[in-house]
């Protein structure tokens, strides 16, 4: 513990050097310059900059690179909250309520939440990734395809969070997005599956299309298609551009309880940043006080997400550091940030090179409070983003939409999906199904189908396998009693009154 | 902007049946089916545990017990009162989408692609002043080009207008 | 999610490329497809060739396309048709994609492309948990034999090399290789996860991915699959222990059809020539790929050998459809 110290110490007066707080300022500014383009998440965001940081002397180029990889994170929220569209999966909770927030002239103190939050986040879970990471990397490597099934059921009860008034209409969003999951090879035994013969099906249906076409392009055609209705003006500000009193009294909470999702399961090799990141979302919708605001624009709903994802980022670095297991894009990504400083993940990195590992998250520090001091100033510039003509606004946002495709997969079929996916979110709107649990059925199919089979396969087809693990029928417990809990409380209180 | 009477929709309070809601009940029976088709032409199965055919089929009993659903929601018409909505600009930005792809398809370049549904959509959005948009348009696509291709080399398409940069 | 960071990867490398050197006056201008995203060991090995290529000045430019898709379904497709005849154009395949293709039933195969050489290889290897009883690669083939059913493998995705190593092993030690457990995991270490926690009796991967959790003693390697002892590496080779497997997980580059023999000694040549430059040979090194050179026609008969030996492989387990 006190050699811990001595290390961070140690690795914080490197990362305090004012040349290097300058590497982790520039790099918090190209962080967030990239990822604020739509598409372009923090993973391709650290890829495109990693070369930048080449120049640099190790010291100086780990700090800019953990400056990049939080404004990378930072500018994927940015779009989410000011113009729907998600720059990966993480930040799709963060656009449901931050989103809402923007267009009723919130956008500021949805921003600052966000920033905020991934800070407090951000802190903690890298607290966490100093102390716990050997403890806590021997828990997960226990969690086999069994207890992975157990924790989707979990993830797929909370998703109800995101239907909206008709769970029938919420359902059917859902169950289209598992439509979309089964496209493609399947996993275990290599059959294609609803291709139809078309060769670029067999990788099946990306998220980021899925998202960036739901989200964005169908939030186009549906905003032009009703203009002629509401003139929509957007005001960029409308009361505080700052968090208020009650605003970082309803965020704090909410910061907290994101972390605690996010870290633990950011952990396990296959958790991942998409269901902490729901799981915060409805645990906000369920304690809030003001219930009536979910929907509309709260600012917990935003809060709790972002924290989250931020601390999930944190914890992929726990099986990346002792294992060398990357577990997420991001994490691929730190994975080669470090083998540019000849730096090999795994069971020997903290025994071998404790320097370069405390000096990286002495970095993840710094850098993570220089994120703050940039953004918060940027706030209100990037408010003011949506006072563009709304002809040019939404012009400029479908170009940066397509832009991310045409960059990743330029093929006929990809766009043609984009586009299809544009009018499945257009019609979707009109008909008022909500448009998240499509994305959620899209990441969560897929896996949960794919775990279930595998923990099958190695049980020899006995289902008793799911019980057999205590962490499988610990989490299989908790998502029934989260099934079956509202149903039993609302049944209670009808009891309740009808006795008075 | 004009209003469009076909698409006008009964008020809530009205009990009348609902016909999108029929289309959509159709379209999830619809699918349901296309599942069942492509599992059943699947090979019988994995050596161990589940096969590939399975989830498909779980799938399209919940998409089937769901276009049950809309079904009954369609007839009983208690759907949320929907506003009528103007199918021009939509119709504008999906051409928009359409040529973007073929310019792409037909190796017409980034450049070009891009602008085209920039133009087309700020045209949805009810700007008249097409040649102005154009140029916008052109110098905003290639300042994106240029940043890509040189500055991150992230290769997008070329066409005619990137072989001159 | 695999897809995109295997992209990014990619991202990052051609950005590294961009800021090597001007570009030399020569002869030959080519284009390379890498038939996957950018970031996968295809990618990797075209970007590494096109820097060689013009490192080396065998080359006065080569342009690296990729055309993701069904372990290199599409970008083949495409490559057969559109490239037909161009003695300029080469594209990087690897023993993936003979899988691939089988279990696609792809229209296009690799008897249609000019083989021009094999670059490199990686042996495999079998691991296991450290706390495992197995200790040998007899050991594991006992535990096969007694009952298949219970020995589970975790590897990489279905139809690939680490599949077909499983049903090879099975094969080689006498059992029903059709009746092999294999658990197909997605990349990124998942499966690595699985076998520390012991939810799997072994695993297989690439040597140099497990390398670090065997020299930390986390887990145990059975066996690898290359013919002799390779210098450096500590761990016996399953021939040596009687079990005939021998294996590599090899890349190649090859040549659109319908060239003339002439473009194809052109092209050829200039391989060649690239494997034997200086900046080839640091490449590999700082990859850690094996230089497995191999032109001509002894490529062209070992690509049809492998075609067939994993072909056969791939019905006996029941991913081809015989």
């Amino acid at each position: 513990m006190i050699e811990t110290f001595a290390a961070l110490a140690h690795g914080m007066a490197v990362a305090l050097q004012p040349m290097n707080l300058l590497y982790a300022l520039i790099g918090v500014f190209l962080g967030t310059a990239v990822g604020v383009l739509p598409g372009i998440g923090p993973a391709l965001t650290v890829a495109l900059l990693l070369p930048v940081t080449y120049k640099l002397d190790p010291g100086g180029s780990l700090i800019m690179f953990a400056g990049i990889y939080y404004g990378g994170m930072y500018g994927g929220s940015t779009t989410a909250i000011l113009i729907n569209t998600p720059g990966e999966s993480a930040s799709m909770a963060t656009a449901l309520e931050g989103n809402k927030m923007a267009k009723a002239g919130r956008g500021g103190p949805a921003l600052a939440t966000a920033a905020i939050g991934s800070f407090v986040a951000g802190t903690i879970a890298t607290i966490g990734l100093a102390f716990l990471a050997p403890w806590l990397v021997d828990v997960a490597v226990k969690f086999g395809p069994e207890d992975y099934f157990a924790l989707m059921c979990v993830a797929f009860i909370t998703v109800s969070a995101t239907f909206g008034d008709s769970p029938i209409r919420g359902l059917t969003s859902l169950f289209i997005g598992l439509t979309l999951g089964l496209v493609g090879i399947d996993k275990l035994t290599g059959q294609a599956r609803l291709a139809f013969g078309i060769p670029e099906l067999l990788d099946g249906v990306e998220v980021t299309t899925l998202a960036v076409g739901l989200f964005a392009v169908g939030e186009a055609l549906y905003v032009a298609s009703r203009r002629h209705h509401t003139e929509e003006k957007l005001e960029p500000v409308r009361g505080s551009l700052w968090m208020t009193k009650e605003d970082w009294k309803r965020s704090w909470k909410a910061w907290l309880r994101g972390t605690m999702f996010g870290f633990p399961i950011g952990a396990l090799p296959a958790g991942g940043a998409e269901i902490p990141t729901f799981l915060a979302y409805s645990t906000e919708k369920r304690l809030t006080k003001h219930p009536e605001e979910f929907g509309k624009g709260a600012i917990e709903g935003v809060a709790g997400p972002e924290a989250a994802n931020n601390a999930s980022a944190a914890g992929t670095l726990v099986p990346l550091l002792t294992l060398g297991l990357p577990t997420s894009a991001t994490a691929a990504m730190m994975l080669a940030g470090f083998q540019q400083y000849g730096l090999n993940p795994g069971p020997l990195l903290f025994a071998e090179r404790p320097d370069l590992v405390w000096g990286l998250i002495a970095s993840l520090f710094i850098a993570n409070a220089m994120l703050l001091v940039l953004n918060l100033p940027l706030v209100g510039l990037w408010v003011r983003l949506l006072a563009i003509p709304q002809p040019w606004l939404y012009a400029g946002i479908l170009v940066f939409a397509t832009m991310g495709t045409i960059a990743a997969k330029p093929s006929v079929v990809e766009l043609s999906m984009l586009a299809g996916f544009g009018v499945l979110g257009f019609l979707m709107r009109r008909y008022d199904f909500p448009i998240a649990p499509v994305v959620v059925g899209l990441i969560l199919g897929p896996i949960a189908e794919s775990q279930l089979r595998r923990a099958l396969a190695i049980s020899l087809g006995d289902p008793m396998t799911l019980l057999q693990s205590p962490i499988s029928a610990t989490l299989l417990a908790i998502a029934l009693i989260a099934l079956v809990a509202p149903f039993v409380l609302k049944g209670l209180g009808r009891f309740k009154a009808n006795e008075d | 902007m004009t209003d469009s009477p076909s698409r006008a929709t009964p008020p809530a309070a009205s009990p009348s049946v609902d016909r999108a809601g029929l289309v959509i009940a159709f379209l999830l029976a619809a699918l349901a089916a296309v599942l069942v088709w492509d599992a059943s032409r699947l090979p019988a199965g994995a050596m161990y545990g589940v096969g590939p055919g399975a989830m498909p089929i779980v799938v399209a009993v919940g998409l089937g017990l769901l276009a049950i659903g809309n079904l009954i929601d369609a007839l009983r018409g208690g759907l949320p009162p929907r506003e009528s909505t103007d199918p021009k600009p939509v119709l504008l930005i999906l051409a928009g989408l359409a040529l973007l792809i073929a310019i792409i398809a037909f190796g017409g370049g980034f450049i070009l692609a891009t602008s085209a549904l920039f133009v087309a959509t700020s045209a949805a959005f009810g700007r008249r002043a097409i040649l102005k948009d154009a140029a916008i348009a052109i110098v905003l696509t290639t300042l994106i080009y240029l940043a890509f291709d040189k500055l991150l080399t992230l290769s997008l398409p070329a066409g005619p207008l990137e072989r001159l940069l | 999610m695999i897809a995109l960071h295997k992209r990014l990867f990619g991202a990052a490398i051609a950005f590294t490329l961009a800021a090597i050197g001007p570009a030399f006056a020569q002869p030959l201008e080519l284009k390379l497809m890498a038939p996957a995203a950018p970031g996968g060991g295809w990618d990797q090995t075209a970007r590494s060739m096109q820097q060689a290529l013009v490192a080396a000045k065998i080359a006065r430019s080569v342009q690296v396309t990729n055309v993701p898709g069904a372990g290199g379904s599409v970008g083949i497709a495409q490559f057969v048709n559109s490239a037909k005849g161009d003695g300029n154009q080469l594209m990087v395949n690897g023993f993936v994609m003979v899988g691939a293709l089988a279990m696609n039933k792809s229209p296009v195969t690799l008897d249609q492309v000019t083989p021009i050489a094999r670059l490199t290889e990686e042996i495999q290897v079998i691991v296991v948990p450290a706390s495992s009883p197995i200790k040998t690669a007899q050991d594991l083939a006992a535990a096969v034999k007694a009952d298949i059913a219970k020995v589970t493998f975790a590897g990489g995705s279905a139809g690939g090399v680490d599949h077909v190593m499983a049903a090879l092993f099975a094969g080689a030690v006498g059992a029903d290789a059709k009746k092999v457990n294999y658990i197909p995991f997605s990349g990124g270490g998942e499966s690595l996860a699985a076998i520390l926690g012991a939810k799997v009796t072994a695993g297989i991967s690439g040597l140099s991915e497990y390398e670090g959790q065997i020299k930390s003693g986390k887990l145990r390697a059975i066996g690898v699959t290359s013919e002799n002892r390779l210098p450096g590496v500590d761990i016996p080779t399953f021939k040596e222990q009687g079990v005939d497997l021998v294996l590599a997980n090899w890349r190649s580059v090859v040549a659109p059809p319908g060239i003339t023999a002439e473009q194809r000694k052109t092209l050829g040549d200039a391989v060649e020539k690239m494997v034997k430059s200086d900046a080839w040979k640091d490449i590999l090194k700082q990859k850690g790929w094996a230089d497995a050179y191999l032109g001509g026609d002894a490529f062209a008969d070992f690509l049809k050998k492998e075609n067939a030996r994993v072909t056969d492989v791939l019905k006996s387990v029941g991913l081809v459809k015989s």
